[in-house]
């Protein structure tokens, strides 16, 4: 529950013979994590060194990259074939040395067709692209060249240019800049030049060819067609091939990263001549399994050691969630902020209650709660993936608990059903404000704020409490009284104000007589827990007496659970009082034309204002929420930067032993 | 006659009391809002940036980024005790 899984230390050691029978074994059970040896040359280490690879790891590596460059030509991923049925990862093998080097030759036989066809059609295309300007021009190509006292200069220009020596032209206007053509003598070459440079003249090359400048146009067309329809039916190919074989290589993939993980797993253990040594933790639930394992796995010609925790050795156990199903979606969000360290309260479990809590106070909504839960669950069935998955059920969770608190609040789109002259049910609590002349109740809104504020109140005890719990674990008893402190300060302030003024919803303790200075009993206990928490506060630390204030605005920046919620439900008041009251009722009574494109522009209206409340409802209400776990909660106990637990192997989805 | 010019008078009161409030209300969540906008220009900027280079820090990135924000958070309250 609030705590992270219990770890235990375990060596391991064996001879070397027994080393890829023990790292099969450790990686089947995918529980052990290990700490990595880093050699530094400390005193009592020498001839230990960080392993080698076992033999085949570069064979092995080879292949996969083979597997993925195909991979990469097919453009799929493993995940494309989860819940397939798993294949035995010993034929796997057999089929990859069998098949693999076909397969590739295929592969690579075809993406070398395709890049060549691709490859003529660029150069078609710029051919294309040099003929076409002429194309405008009535000389066959033939005619540009091939003389022997006579230049040919062609060119784009949008203006007829006046040329001053004697000469044969071809000009073709057009909105893009038209085509020119010169023929001149070998000896006026120089003139031509200076005067197509006065003019702008963007001279190009003239293709060295023969024949119809169209026709040929047309052949390049046609070949380029034909190379299109090669690339077609080579991508059919390929397809063809994927259908056959992905199943095949994302199970190779599997299996191969498998051999190659296990295979390097070495790199990870120190070793000396003989003997090698794998460091790492366990869940302590699964020791035995592990030790059970391993003896058999080597026939009990191997030593595993449950390492005591030595005093001075400080060693950091990976963490691992130990959270009941319902709370382990929220694991991500506290993995967003970090992971717990393994020493610290793990408060997964209350933010999986408050946080949809919080979000179905500020959303409070049964129509906007159940599109949001629609979108929850029709999004899990598109949208594969672990963090995905996670953060859709929290959103699930957090729309059923917007729809509880609709119902409390009364609200449907903004509105109360009494609107429709429906009475269900009065509201719990109202939000409802006075726009449009359906409007039905004047929400509280000093009630609703104070509701907020008294939750944060809540929230920043129980979080100062867990801040006691953490660093009484440490002894730290300066810290524990600080943190003490701190609730004796709010607390303290809260009595103060109780007994000065009446505050709705709270304790009204301006009744009881004074005693002295106007104070009376509750307002001198809430002085004295002042003064006492500043003193712990400041036996802690002096510089955090200039914090004191934040408990006041901590404290009103739960307001935003009342506030942020209000503004949500104006703007789907006037949303329902633009769209139905401005534009759809007054045209009901009487339907003209005009009446009824209104009506229509009313329903646009009302349809894209309640898309976009919803959306600006998704964003307010989680990340609002958030933002208080983050800051007002996390701030007072969490610190989080602990490593996460990564067992050594991984779950085979694809394949079997 | 004099009557009747001050009954309007002070209707005319009473609305440009409710103008006023309004208005109010409306400055407390504009002027806050540009308030916490430009705080927290450059506490994003800064905190996307250092994102980019470790996504470690993301946690404490969206911490001091949402710090400002309370004041809007402030004005909006305050501008619906104006209102009610």
């Amino acid at each position: 529950m609030l705590q992270p899984k219990t770890m235990t230390r375990l060596l391991i050691v064996g001879s070397k013979e027994q080393m890829s029978s023990a790292v099969t074994e450790l990686y089947r059970h995918h529980l052990f994590h290990i700490t990595d040896y880093t050699d530094q040359g400390k005193e009592g280490f020498e001839g230990v060194r960080i392993g080698q690879p076992m033999a085949g790891a570069t064979e092995l590596s080879t292949d996969l990259i083979k597997i993925r460059s195909i991979e990469n030509t097919f453009g799929l991923t493993p995940d494309d074939y989860l819940g397939a049925p798993k294949r035995p990862a010993a034929s796997i093998r057999e089929i990859i040395e069998r098949d693999l080097p076909k397969i590739e030759e295929k592969v690579s036989n075809l993406t070398a067709q395709r890049s060549s066809a691709e490859a003529r059609i660029r150069v078609n295309e710029q051919r294309i692209a040099e003929l076409e300007p002429f194309s405008v021009i009535p000389l066959e190509l033939g005619l540009y060249h091939g003389y022997d006292s006579i230049s040919v200069i062609a060119g784009r220009t949008s203006r007829d240019i006046d040329i001053p020596v004697p000469h044969e032209k071809f000009y073709t206007p057009a909105k893009s800049g038209g085509t020119m053509v010169i023929f001149f003598k070998n000896g006026d070459r120089s003139a031509v030049e200076e005067a197509l440079g006065n003019a702008e003249f963007q001279q190009i090359p003239i293709p060295a060819e023969d024949g119809s400048v169209r026709q040929k146009i047309d052949q390049y067309r046609s070949e380029i067609s034909t190379l299109n329809a090669e690339i077609a039916e080579i991508d059919r190919k390929i397809e063809t091939l994927k259908s056959e074989n992905g199943q095949f290589l994302a199970a190779c993939d599997e299996v191969l990263s498998a051999d190659v993980e296990q295979a390097e797993a070495p790199l990870r253990f120190a070793t000396t001549e003989l003997i090698f040594i794998a460091d790492g933790w366990v869940p302590t639930g699964d020791v035995e399994t592990v030790k059970s394992g391993l003896s058999q796995a080597t026939g009990d010609r191997i030593l595993v050691m449950e390492a005591e925790e030595s005093a001075g050795e400080q060693s950091k156990p990976p963490v691992e969630y130990n959270n009941p199903d319902f709370a382990k979606p929220t694991q991500t969000i506290v993995d967003i902020y970090s992971r717990p360290k393994y020493d610290e309260l793990d408060p997964t479990l209350m933010i999986a209650i408050i946080f949809p809590l919080f979000f179905g106070i500020i959303l409070g909504d049964i129509g906007y709660g159940l599109v949001l839960l629609g979108l929850a669950l029709g999004l899990k069935r598109v949208l594969k993936g672990e963090t995905v998955e996670h953060l859709l059920n929290v959103l699930r969770n957090a729309s059923i608990s917007a729809i509880i608190f609709g119902v409390i609040y009364a609200e449907i789109f903004g509105a109360h059903p009494g609107a429709l002259d429906i009475e269900l049910w009065e509201p719990l609590l109202s939000r409802h404000l006075l726009i449009g002349s359906h409007a039905h109740h004047q929400g509280d809104i000093a009630v609703l704020l104070v509701f907020a504020v008294w939750l944060g109140i809540l929230q920043m005890t129980m979080g100062r409490c867990m801040g006691v719990v953490n660093h009484y674990r440490h002894r730290d008893m300066v810290h524990v009284m600080g943190q003490v402190g701190w609730i004796a300060l709010m607390w303290g302030a809260l009595l103060l104000i109780w007994s000065i003024a009446a505050i709705p919803l709270m304790p009204d303790l301006t009744m009881l007589p004074a005693v002295v200075m106007g104070l009376n009993a509750a307002g001198i206990i809430g002085l004295l827990l002042l003064v006492a928490g500043t003193i712990a506060v400041m036996r802690e630390s002096p510089l955090e007496l200039i914090e004191i204030p934040s408990i006041v605005s901590h404290a009103l920046s739960y307001t935003r659970l009342a506030a942020v919620g209000l503004s949500s439900v104006a703007i789907a008041m006037v949303v329902n009082f633009i769209a139905i009251e401005m534009l759809i009722e007054p045209n009901l009574k009487e339907l003209t034309v005009v009446g009824i494109i209104i009506i229509v522009v009313g329903i646009a209206v009302l349809l894209v204002g309640h898309l976009l409340n919803t959306a600006l409802g998704l964003l307010g209400g989680g990340l609002q929420s958030l933002r208080l776990q983050y800051v007002e909660f996390f701030t007072k106990f969490y610190k989080g930067g602990g490593e996460k637990y990564k067992p050594f192997g991984m779950k085979k989805r694809l394949t079997e032993d | 006659m004099d009557l009747a010019t001050a009954i309007v008078t002070v209707e005319m009161v009473e609305a440009s009391q409710m103008g006023m409030k309004a208005l109010g209300a409306g400055l407390a969540v504009g002027l806050t809002g540009i308030g916490a906008g430009v705080a927290e220009m450059g506490i994003g900027a800064a905190a996307v940036g250092a994102t980019a280079e470790n996504k470690d820090i993301f946690g404490l990135a969206l911490l001091l980024t949402v710090i400002p924000e309370t004041i809007v958070i402030f004005g909006l309250v305050v501008s619906l005790l104006i209102l009610f």
